[in-house]
């Protein structure tokens, strides 16, 4: 398996662990007081009984959780930590947010309003921010990270699948915040190689044209 | 009686000052509580409406009843009244000051006059709030967080929300001030800290949390103010300040701010839950210990809204290993309260089921929290509606539904008047499913992706959208139902003489409804723990007749 | 609860050990007020150390510690006007409360002098030359006027609260039995104190 392609397993995992836990929890919690509130009902003319407390219980009630939220917290941890290191060989592609769209750059200077990368392949994006702070969001690869004017960023992912997806702005920013969408496009190697080329030729055609302009 | 003047209700007697004055210059606890309840509603139903608008605009993507513009000064003018003029005063300044002296079995609070002196304060915060509504330039579309750098770019009168704030604060301030030298100076004979009813433990551990945290966003808040004013550049990125440290800041007061919205609110619960057993509550020291427990540990915890901007690996590890910890004080209250219902004599009347919702409610909003804690999941779901469901079922399921238990629970002692029980409870089951309507779509759509302080949204989030909004009409319906039940029993002409109709133990139920001024006619000396009930046969015949 | 009837006679109530609880909260939260402060005041030297050396230069340590001195010794006044009322020295207390305000006003003239100076130079939040110095620079510049501002303006604060209180000593209102007013007001004064101790090795000795 390639580091990383299992993002999005790992996050999923940490989710349903916890929620699983917590859902049982819940039901347990809310079963007892149900049940509680029928069988010693006041209706039902029993007396009470006070109870001033049980240690004992006390701390089994303390312990389990201790142990319960430090296997969360080790779930989330290991499911954060290959964010952080970026593959060496990973491909740069630098992202400008601004009020309110973005623009990724590529190594070769071809700019593009959507993110196009080939599937597979680690893709480290470096983020950067003209105005506001912004945050760079892809709900299907489960991830985000913000993008700040004064604080250089970056985060990476490896698309497993071709495909489109969603990029969402998730910092408030202003008026059109909710419109800041983008998409990431994961291409075939081939696809995408070809379209970096065909990219970098209209570039440079539109350079030597708005030059042309310019000499007359 | 010796003293006739005494036994005239804090409603009724008369002081140095007549007709309205003699409401908006007093200094009687019981006076300054009434005057935060009414005004604290007031927000509530506004804060209501504002968001029963944002709902309605969502219920279809695209334009559908306000433009961007002003859904985005919507959102922030809910959030800035409902957290600083509905849940955080709600609790300490409305009950704690109406039944913290009682309670304790004390005249009034330590300072009345500075009591008023934050009423006043309070007052002065919220007028400015509205005025900025209605100044040129529009009001503030920066979110209740007033994330720099947009809040020092938005054109929008950004300004008075900051100095609101402040005001406020500084209001909340002299409330937890007072309630300290209050709770250690004030208590009869023979109460001991152990002895106290543990809402006032609560608001104790509270206080402490008012004053230690609040200066941090006063001032934060100010230097917002005076970047705005001079470009100071202190949080400026272009002159070098630093966005993210204006983060930090934010959330050292704000995170601990969550906690003086919601320990007050579990006290309330603490207290409801013996009384409508009818039997002790169950581990007192460790409801105790686990408030100040919170407030200590809560305090630590800030960078857990901050886990996206990249921090170092490090403080991620500790912020989000303390978060987890800092759950388990809530779980053992939690615990201890369903404890509590075990062998008792259980009456369901519409106070403890408040009580039991905020259970349901507040454990939602804990263990989405412990969801939110993991850091791999904190990346994907931070910031999106997810959020926006984990804080509505926290602070209005939680702070919320504490408070509508605390006004069911003391309102025949406050007013001298008993709701219809029937209403009440109809009133409630309205409300808990709405509310469930409401907020739970939200959970779904944000762990699918939808992002939050959205205007408009991709198609496939509608069916969530189009429930939630359905789910807000259920609710105000509930709302309207609860408050017209109260709006009637205070209208009706029968007054309620029971002095204790819930049969509590608590100081508050030994004396008159509507309490004189002063309280007590002579100060109880305490011998015995709030929740002994020694009663139990008793309870059983009167229930009888 | 059981309850036992004891009838209390007194009902005005007077504590001063409340009073002086609640006096030390409130200047604890003036303190923590600070503290953020200059937890910013830390985080951006720690950025821009350099820069920060040489802003620090281009402060006047003369004046600087002229101020101190006299905020000293307007904190010994400050309680050598308390001793007084407690001796039943009204004239002397009044004395010294005077002289307290005397040198707080001389700390606020000074403190006048140095900003225009600071001004005249071009120096402050916005001003070109300011905007043309580095990053750390424009900081150290921004936090040297918000924070002795907000010291100064305690300074102001603190003066009406002192002459409000020798008011009251004329009056009689604060008297030897029942000093606490003047107490908290002594307190206060040496909080506005201490803030600046802090703030003159900040801003002008350490470069
Ligand atoms: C009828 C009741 C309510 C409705 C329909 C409602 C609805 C909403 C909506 C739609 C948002 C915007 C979410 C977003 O786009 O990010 C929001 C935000 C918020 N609500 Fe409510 N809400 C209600 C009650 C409450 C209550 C009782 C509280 C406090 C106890 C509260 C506190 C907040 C806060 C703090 C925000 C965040 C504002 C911000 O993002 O700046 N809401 N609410
Ligand atoms: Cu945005
Ligand atoms: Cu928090």
């Amino acid at each position: 398996m390639i580091y990383g392609s299992n993002h999005i397993d790992l996050v999923n995992d940490a989710f349903w662990f916890i929620t699983g836990i917590s859902a049982l929890l819940l039901f347990v919690i809310t079963f007892l007081m149900i049940y509680f509130v029928f069988k010693y009902n006041r209706k039902k003319g029993k007396k009470a009984v006070n109870i001033e407390g049980n240690t004992k219980l006390e701390i089994l009630w303390t312990v389990i959780p201790v142990i319960l939220v430090m296997a969360m917290f080790w779930y989330g941890w290991i499911g954060y930590r290959d964010l952080k290191n970026p593959p060496k060989d990973a491909m740069i592609v630098k992202v400008t947010a601004q009020m309110w769209k973005w623009t990724f750059e590529y190594d070769n200077g071809v700019k593009a309003d959507s993110l196009y990368v080939p599937v597979n392949r680690a893709i480290q994006v470096n983020l950067h921010s003209l105005d506001v702070n912004h945050s760079f969001f892809i709900p299907a690869f489960r991830f985000k990270r913000d993008v700040l004017p004064n604080k250089n960023n970056s985060i990476w992912f490896l698309p497993a699948n071709v495909g489109k997806f969603d990029i969402a702005c998730a910092e408030y920013c202003g008026l059109s915040h909710s419109a800041m969408y983008s998409k990431v496009i994961v291409l075939p190697q081939q696809e995408f190689d070809n379209w970096l080329k065909t990219e970098l030729v209209k570039k440079n055609a539109s350079v030597t044209q708005s030059s042309a302009v310019n000499r007359k | 009686m010796h003293d006739k003047e005494q036994s005239v209700s804090y409603l009724d007697y008369k002081g140095k000052h007549s007709g309205i004055f003699a409401w908006i210059l007093s200094t009687d606890h019981k006076r300054i509580g009434l005057l935060y309840l009414m005004a604290s509603l007031l927000f509530f139903a506004v804060g209501v409406t504002f968001g029963f608008l944002m709902r309605l605009e969502l219920i279809a993507p695209g334009r559908t009843i306000m433009d961007a513009q002003t859904y985005n000064s919507l959102f922030t003018l809910h959030g800035i009244i409902m957290i600083f003029l509905f849940v955080i005063p709600g609790l300490p300044a409305v009950f704690g000051n109406f039944f913290l002296p009682i309670l304790i079995g004390a005249k009034d609070v330590a300072f009345p006059r500075l009591n008023l002196l934050s009423w006043w304060l309070y007052v002065l915060g919220a007028l400015l709030a509205v005025i900025s509504v209605f100044l040129p330039g529009g009001p503030a579309d920066t979110g209740w967080t007033f994330y720099i750098p947009y809040s020092i770019r938005s054109t929008t009168n950004v300004m008075p929300a900051l100095i609101a704030a402040f005001i406020l604060g500084f209001s909340s301030i002299l409330t937890g001030l007072n309630f300290i030298v209050t709770i250690h100076r004030m208590r009869a004979p023979g109460m001991t800290f152990f002895k106290m009813p543990l809402f006032a433990w609560s608001l104790y551990a509270t206080a402490w949390v008012q004053i230690l945290a609040t200066p941090i966003i006063g001032i934060t808040l100010l230097l917002v103010t005076i970047e705005r004013m001079f470009g100071v550049g202190l949080f400026d990125p272009a002159l070098g300040g630093d966005p993210v440290l204006y983060q930090h800041l934010f959330w050292i007061y704000s995170h601990p701010a969550v906690y003086i919205m919601i320990l007050p609110a579990m006290g309330v619960v603490t207290e409801i839950i013996p009384v409508f057993s009818h039997r002790t509550i169950f581990g007192y020291k460790f409801i105790a210990f686990s408030s100040c427990a919170i407030a200590l540990f809560g305090s630590m915890v800030w960078a857990h809204h901050m886990f996206t901007v990249g921090m170092s690996e490090t403080a991620q590890v500790i912020f989000s290993l303390l978060t987890f910890l800092v759950a388990i004080p809530s779980a053992i209250k939690v615990f201890n309260w369903v404890a509590t219902l075990y062998k008792g004599s259980i009456s369901t009347d519409a106070p403890l089921l408040y009580a039991l919702g905020f259970i349901f409610l507040f454990s939602i909003g804990g263990f989405t929290g412990l969801i939110q804690g993991a850091l791999s999941v904190n990346m994907h779901i931070h910031d999106t509606s997810f959020i926006v469901a984990h804080f509505h079922y926290v602070m209005f399921g939680g702070t919320g539904f504490g408070i509508f238990a605390a006004m069911h629970y003391w309102f025949p002692k406050m007013f001298g008047k008993m709701y219809n029980m029937k209403t009440a409870k109809v009133g409630f089951w309205t409300l808990f499913v709405g509310f469930n309507t409401l907020y739970f779509p939200m959970f779904v759509m944000g762990w699918l992706g939808m992002p939050r302080r959205y205007f408009d949204y991709l198609p496939e989030f509608q069916i969530y959208h189009f429930i939630s909004t359905i789910g807000s009409w259920i609710l105000i319906v509930g709302l309207i139902i609860m408050f017209t039940n109260f709006i009637k029993a205070l209208r009706s002409k029968t007054s309620y003489t029971n002095i204790n109709p819930w049969s509590g133990e608590t100081l508050e139920w030994t004396v008159p409804n509507k309490p004189p001024l002063e309280n007590f006619e002579v100060i109880p000396t305490i011998t015995a723990g709030p929740y002994e009930y020694k009663d139990n046969d008793e309870i059983l015949t009167k229930e009888d007749n | 609860m059981s309850v036992v009837a004891e009838h209390i006679s007194e009902h005005v109530h007077r504590d001063d050990l409340g009073s002086r609880m609640g006096i030390w909260l409130f200047l604890f939260t003036e303190l923590v007020l600070f503290g953020g402060m200059f937890l910013v005041y830390a985080v951006y030297r720690f950025t821009y150390q350099q820069e920060f050396h040489v802003a620090a230069k281009e402060l006047n340590t003369l004046i600087g510690t002229l101020n101190t001195l006299i905020l000293l010794t307007s904190s010994l006044t400050m309680v050598l006007a308390i001793v007084a009322i407690r001796k039943d020295n009204k004239f002397l207390s009044i004395f010294f409360q005077v002289i307290t305000i005397f040198l707080a006003f001389g700390f606020m003239v000074n403190k006048y002098f140095e900003w225009m100076a600071k001004i005249h130079h071009g120096i402050y939040p916005g001003s070109e030359t300011l905007l043309a110095k580095g990053n750390g620079e424009i900081l150290f510049f921004g936090l040297y006027y918000v924070m002795t501002g907000l010291h100064g303006l305690h300074v102001l604060i603190g003066m009406v609260l002192i002459g409000v209180m020798t008011r009251f000593t004329m009056k009689g209102t604060v008297n030897s039995d029942k000093y606490i007013h003047l107490e908290a007001a002594g307190l206060y004064w040496h909080l506005v104190d201490i803030i600046w101790i802090f703030l003159f090795p900040l801003f002008y000795l350490i470069t």
